[in-house]
């Protein structure tokens, strides 16, 4: 039975299994039940706390777990470990159209850490009829895993800083501080780093000694723009990626760069990605260390939601940036 | 629940010796047990209520499970490894759980419950048995997220590994890759097999 004090206390009072006494009656009126009621479950009916858990079991994938002890009829599904929440929205929309159950997420291809709330379901009503409950369930059977976490993995990244007053010392670098900081607070490890000037042949030839060591993401900075100055790019592809993807529909961050070579892939930041707290790198990082390989078609679909507001203070990723379907 | 000096009897017997450690174990699980209402915990009904997590693979781990009829292979004894003397008694029905860790300070205190007893081993056992609840242990009251996949019972998880076709059970499986792949498969191996088949050729 759950209780609500406004501004206050939202949560169970009573729970099942609870055995009234005497001394809960002051404490029930007090919460306005006057009336306490028998219920007598039939064989085909189904109590909201073990029809979640069914419901629970059915849409939690590898990665997602959830409590063993419903509270109110719910359950809120969490992270196991690190990784890339999945959902299959088609699913979960169909899922949801099915009668007396319920379940909302939080978006797909969000990066999560352990124990992070990722979804919740419930049966709708207090009990549920078990043809229906086994409908949804059987439906989030065959669309397994309708949720799933997607492991990250320890990347060995390897990092280029270029601009040429970088180089000369004119200016301090602070990109490597941020890269660094993102790509750890994900589980990757910066292996090396290197500031080059904006020469093509140089970036080329440090991009193919990177290839040649144990390199999972090669990460080049600033030189992505239009300038003549700007060769980072065609330094990359002088350099044996088979796949180059340039440009994406996300603000900030719209000339990036995303390439492959064998099982090595390479990210180039525009300059950007200095002065705003999130940009595309934020989106596609967590994919990369997922193991995913992102191609045109999924940077175009960031556009839908693919512009920052630059809210002050950033709430990424609690805000729509990013966020798709 | 029967006497502390027949549990403390038993609870040698099971674990191989008398040792200051089965003398904290025993305490910390009647207490345990006490904080969260069980008083029956080795038997029907109540066996069924009790979730027990230890922080230490050490003698008083023995006791405990042995005083509350806790096993792994019943699911209802967890072990996290933190290297500290504690453990959290967990009631499942009412959600009641308290942590009780044993107080590093109750060395020290030994010789004056026990000033008769010169050999420290036999000194600290019997202080052990004399000392107040306050003086050998802390206790916090907690509250603890059993997940579905931890509980007792049958199970309810199984997958597959997509690499190795090993049965994985309770939800340990891992998504790497687009791949569901068991714990070993996906994040490496405790041991490395000595022969290139392994597990087949013994």
């Amino acid at each position: 039975m759950t209780q609500v004090i406004p501004g206050e206390f939202k949560g169970p009072a009573f729970k099942k299994g609870h055995k009234i006494t005497s001394g809960d009656l002051c404490r029930l009126m007090r919460m306005g039940k006057n009336h306490l009621y028998v219920l007598d479950l039939a064989e085909d009916q189904v109590h909201e706390d073990d029809a979640v858990l069914e419901l629970a079991s059915a849409l939690s994938g590898p990665g997602v777990t959830f409590s063993g002890s419903p509270a109110e009829g719910k359950l809120e599904l969490k992270a196991e470990y690190p990784g890339l929440f999945k959902v299959n929205i088609q699913a979960l929309e169909d899922f949801n159209m099915f009668q007396d159950v319920m379940c909302a997420s939080i978006h797909t291809n969000t990066a999560v850490k352990t124990d992070q709330s990722l979804a919740a379901t419930r049966a709708i009503p207090l009990v549920i009829h078990r043809a229906d409950l086994e409908t949804a369930v059987n439906f989030a059977g065959k669309n397994y895993p309708i949720f799933s976490v997607k492991l990250f993995q320890p990347l060995k990244i390897r990092l280029i800083i270029t601009r040429n007053e970088v180089y000369k010392g004119l200016i301090k670098d602070r990109f490597k501080s941020i890269v660094e900081q993102k790509t750890t607070d994900l589980g990757a490890s910066l292996e090396e780093a290197v500031i080059l000037p904006d020469d093509r042949d140089m970036i080329s030839a440090q991009i193919r000694e990177y290839l040649e060591k144990d390199t999972d993401l090669i990460i080049t900075t600033g030189g992505m723009s239009v300038d003549p100055d700007d060769v980072t790019k065609a330094g990359i592809e002088d350099s044996g990626f088979e796949q180059i993807h340039y440009s994406a529909a996300v603000l900030p961050g719209a000339m990036f760069l995303l390439g492959y070579h064998k099982n090595t892939a390479i990210m180039g930041l525009p300059a950007c990605g200095l002065y705003h707290r999130t940009t595309i790198f934020d989106l596609i990082l967590p994919r990369i260390m997922a193991g995913e390989k992102p191609g045109p078609m999924d940077l175009a679909r960031l556009s839908h939601g693919g512009l920052c507001l630059n809210c002050k203070p950033c709430r990424f990723p609690a805000c729509s940036f990013g966020k798709v379907g | 629940m029967e006497d502390f000096e027949t549990l403390l009897k038993g609870s040698a017997a099971a674990h191989g010796h008398l040792c200051p450690g089965q003398v904290v174990g025993v305490r910390m699980a009647m207490e345990g047990c006490r904080l969260i209402g069980l008083d029956n915990p080795r038997e029907l009904p109540q066996i069924k209520k009790l979730i027990v997590y230890v922080e230490m693979d050490r003698c008083a781990t023995d006791a405990i499970s042995f005083v509350t009829g806790v096993k792994l292979s019943r699911r209802s004894l967890k072990f996290i490894d933190n290297g500290i003397m504690a453990a959290t008694f967990v009631h499942l029905e009412t959600g009641k759980a308290f942590r009780i860790i044993s107080k590093e300070t109750a060395r020290d205190l030994a010789e004056k419950y026990a000033p008769e007893i010169e050999d420290k081993h036999q000194q600290q056992l019997e202080a052990y048995k004399r000392m107040s609840l306050e003086d050998l242990f802390d206790v916090q009251e907690v509250r603890v997220t059993v997940k579905a996949s931890d509980m007792p019972g049958p199970t309810r998880f199984k997958a597959v590994c997509q690499n190795c076709g090993q049965v994985v059970r309770d939800k340990r499986e891992v998504m790497k890759n687009d791949r569901i792949l068991c714990r070993p498969c996906a994040l490496g191996t405790y041991y490395q097999p000595v022969t290139p088949q392994g597990k087949k050729n013994v």
